[in-house]
């Protein structure tokens, strides 16, 4: 055959590298060691090493059902979203979780709000506008969710930056460094045009460390001066303190030092808290100024709508309807903050098992450890003997997801961990 | 330094035409109203319709003890992709030369499409026909991909530009890309018949074109699947030692998933040696997991497990077979009584095209300001193309939308000398 004209690009592309963390999934499940422990992923397990749904979001999927119809499943919802599940979660997240602080952008219509599929499609969709009409420069944290760099890369960045987040030699967040910086960087580039920056709200993917509420305090007030953009990603909000509510307080923080003049962009997700992973429900939001041009939101959300329809028309509705229903039912919103706190209260207490086995105290500071993930800071070759002789699986970065721990393995896990941490 | 005016100058953009439709209709209180604009099943009592075999799926699936929300593989469950492969190739595929990937329904695919040939075919012209899906424009052009028009449809014989779309393939640069609709073509109705497939596809074929196929109405033009993937199956067989095939595959009308967004982004890559075929697709897999990876992350579970649930479970494909007949002989026998009530009101030109178009659509030939008040007094609303969901009919209505439909034509005949 001398035909292959249209093949021989095709033959040219070479194998991109296995999403470093869902990737190594597919080699655990391929794993034929008995003992094996996959603690990779964000899933939440329960202590039968289950993925079960949360009590109140049964119940809610139970009412989706009952009253099918009249939730018009599998109908098209609009382009930006189910209208009942954005009324709620602007609620909960600009009024419940803002206390107050919001107040006045609501009044006044000065929040964007879309349905995202889940976190990755709110960050994706910010990225594409924020590129298109802000600034081709972001700056994300070393180390950040692996996934980042993919995003923004993906989807218009040109300069991605890296800032000093996390300090290997000691395990610690490295704020001035993060802040001297970003400072003189700024001075070197021109302070008027903004520069883009993430920041995780809470529970730091991967080294589970978030800076203090005072530092945060600092940190919002330098990248204000510097005239920087906040994107704040909030995957794990509750994670934190079991807390919802008080959980978000680097939004407050953002909301009480005043109106962000480039907008403050919130990526939200309810994988995590409500345990709905696969059904992809989260939002982005942006707030504008309160004294931007009265057009300014209605033109920020015609831009917004044809960027998700050409990317995929609107977005599925299952996932929503359940969140909306956890929502938008007092008993229901009660129940959920219980299950939130009780899968908060499990965590700890994997930490507080692996303690008593290991004795890392920087385990148990929970002052500054939080959420889902412990950080080893296990080097590469630590990682892979881990995953080789005893088949636990990290990712690459050694970061350990612990409700993948439970009653059955734990002593495994640790014995594993105790010997690998001494090469 | 202020930057208060930074956003003043976002120039705000004319709404989604459809999804303005949608907006419009649910603002007018007039008592009937007909909506011929979105292209959703409706019932003969004008609702939407839940097919029986989602029903049974559905109740399939809640009640499995396993069933939970958790992270589908991020190139989408495993038991939907490979169904999805077997109803649009046939129980037979060549596994070996197939890539599929779970899609945020048929746009998702559209989407997966254009970042694909923006990454690794640059440079390369899409063809759209001309009239198209409106989207499909926006969806290549939003990844900055030049985008170019094959002539299909005449409107002045309603009947397909044979000759010039041929023309345009052999002139166009070789290798270029062909998005060609796999059957029920989008907004005309009006499909090639099999020998001009067959003579569409070997003129491809001659110039190493790239094919990709929009599959989103199969089973749903003529409740029969094999027979609505004859122009997919024919252009696999034809270009199997030429190019590659793209398929973007919408489960949205044919099991009526629409809002859960199931699709299926399908990618046959030529016949060559077992060795570089099995190279080639282990890495075009794993670029087309990164690009998935960075906007969605992974997809859907819901729609895709009510589908998965279908396609695996011979019962259930079964009572989808017969849901797909209920719904395709519905809108047929709407496309009849439409025309023959056209006939007996002596509505001014020849209305047969409706009879003879096929899928969800009619592309009726009515100009935008028959549209506009068709809407404006009548309460019918359509897009501007003049293209009417025949789903949106039914036994009460129909009447009133010929009706109406005449009483434009008329006030406009001395206008339009076509008609």
């Amino acid at each position: 055959m001398t035909r292959f004209k249209s093949t021989s690009l095709l033959n040219k592309i070479e194998s991109a590298p296995p999403d470093r963390i869902l990737g190594l999934t597919d080699i655990f499940n391929k794993d034929a060691n008995p003992k094996k422990v996959n603690l990779t992923v964000g899933i939440y397990k329960d202590n039968f090493g289950k993925v079960a749904t949360f009590p109140s979001v049964k119940r809610a999927q139970d009412l989706v059902n009952k009253n099918y119809q009249s939730f018009q499943s599998l109908t098209y919802l609009p382009i930006n979203g189910n209208q009942d599940y954005s009324k709620n979660v602007l609620d909960f997240i600009w009024n419940d979780s803002c206390q107050g602080l919001a107040h006045n952008y609501l009044l006044n219509d000065k929040i964007n709000f879309v349905q995202t599929l889940s976190g990755t499609g709110a960050v994706a969709l910010a990225a594409k506008f924020l590129s298109k009409f802000i600034s081709k420069t972001i700056w994300v944290p070393n180390y950040s969710w692996s996934n980042h760099l993919n995003i923004f890369k993906e989807n218009g960045f040109q300069y991605i930056k890296p800032y000093n987040y996390y300090d290997d030699s000691n395990g610690t967040i490295s704020v001035d460094e993060w802040l001297s910086n970003l400072k003189l960087n700024r001075s070197q580039t021109d302070i008027t045009s903004p520069q883009c920056i993430l920041l995780h709200a809470c529970c730091h993917n991967p080294t589970g460390i978030d800076p203090t509420k005072e530092q945060w305090k600092t940190i919002i007030n330098t990248i204000y001066e510097l005239n920087m953009v906040p994107i704040i990603d909030m995957a794990y909000q509750g994670l934190e303190s079991g807390n919802l509510i008080d959980d978000a307080y680097l939004l407050r923080t953002c909301l009480s030092k005043g109106d962000w003049p480039n907008g403050l962009y919130l990526c939200q997700s309810f994988a995590k808290n409500m345990g709905l992973y696969g059904e992809r429900v989260g939002s982005l939001s942006i707030v504008t100024p309160l004294n931007s041009n009265s057009n300014t939101n209605l033109n920020i959300d015609s831009q917004l709508k044809p960027i998700i329809r050409s990317f995929y028309s609107s977005p599925p509705g299952y996932g929503s309807h359940v969140a909306n229903q956890v929502l938008l039912n007092k008993d229901l919103k009660l129940q959920w903050f219980n299950d939130v706190q009780n899968m908060v209260n499990r965590l700890k207490i994997i930490r507080l098992n692996l303690f008593n086995n290991l004795k890392w105290h920087d385990l148990i500071d929970f002052e500054r450890q939080h959420g889902m993930f412990y950080f080893t800071r296990f080097t590469l070759k630590q990682v892979h003997h881990l995953r080789n002789k005893y088949a636990i699986y990290l990712t690459d970065d050694g970061r350990l997801s612990l409700s993948g721990i439970n009653d059955s393995n734990i002593d495994y896990v640790s014995e594993a961990l105790y010997e690998v941490a001494k090469l | 330094m202020s930057q208060i005016t930074i956003f003043n100058d976002v120039p705000q953009l004319p709404p989604d035409a459809l999804f303005d439709i949608k907006k419009r209709l649910s603002q007018d209180t007039r008592p009937l109203k007909v909506d011929l604009g979105i292209g959703a099943y409706r019932d003969n009592s004008g609702k939407p319709w839940v097919l029986p075999s989602v029903q049974s799926a559905e109740e399939k699936l809640k009640k499995d003890p396993n069933y939970n929300h958790e992270y589908l593989p991020i190139t989408g469950l495993p038991t939907f992709t490979s169904g999805a492969a077997r109803i649009i190739f046939g129980e037979d595929y060549d596994q070996e030369r197939t890539i599929s990937i779970q899609s945020i329904s048929g746009t998702g695919a559209l989407h997966i499409a254009a970042k694909f040939i923006e990454k690794f075919l640059p440079n390369k012209t899409v063809y759209l026909s001309n009239p198209t899906w409106p989207n499909h424009k926006a969806i290549f052009e939003g990844q900055n991909l030049k985008t170019a028009e094959y002539p299909y449809w005449d409107a002045a014989t309603k009947s397909l530009q044979l000759n010039e779309f041929i023309q345009t393939i052999e002139t166009a640069p070789e290798g270029s890309i062909f998005l060609l609709h796999a059957c029920a073509h989008n907004p005309t109705g009006l499909d090639p018949n099999k020998e001009q497939w067959s003579q569409i596809l070997d003129t491809i074929s001659k110039k190493n074109h790239i094919v990709l196929f929009d599959s989103a109405y199969q089973g749903f033009a003529t409740g029969d699947l094999d027979r609505d993937a004859f122009a997919v199956r024919l252009g696999l067989a034809k270009l199997q030692n030429v190019a590659p095939v793209v398929v973007c595959q919408s489960f949205a009308k044919n099991v009526g998933m629409y809002g859960e967004r199931v699709g299926c982004f399908h990618l046959v890559i030529p016949n060559q040696s077992s060795e570089i075929n099995k190279k080639v697709k282990t890495a075009l897999n794993s670029q087309l997991a990164k690009i998935v990876r960075s906007e969605v992350s992974n997809p859907p579970a819901y729609g895709s497990k009510i589908v998965a649930t279908i396609l695996n479970d011979p019962e259930l494909t079964k009572q989808w077979h017969t849901d797909m007949i209920t719904m395709s002989s519905r809108i047929s026998e709407m496309r009849h009584k439409l025309r023959d009530h056209l006939v007996e009101l002596g509505t001014p030109g020849n209305w047969d095209h409706i009879v003879n178009q096929c899928g969800m659509f009619s592309f009726t030939a009515l100009t935008p300001e028959m549209v506009q008040r068709l809407e404006q007094y009548h309460a019918i609303y359509m897009v501007s193309s003049g293209r009417a969901s025949i789903a949106g009919l039914n036994e009460g209505n129909v009447l009133h939308v010929a009706k109406a439909i005449d009483e434009v034509v008329r006030h406009f005949a001395t206008n339009n000398p076509k008609l």
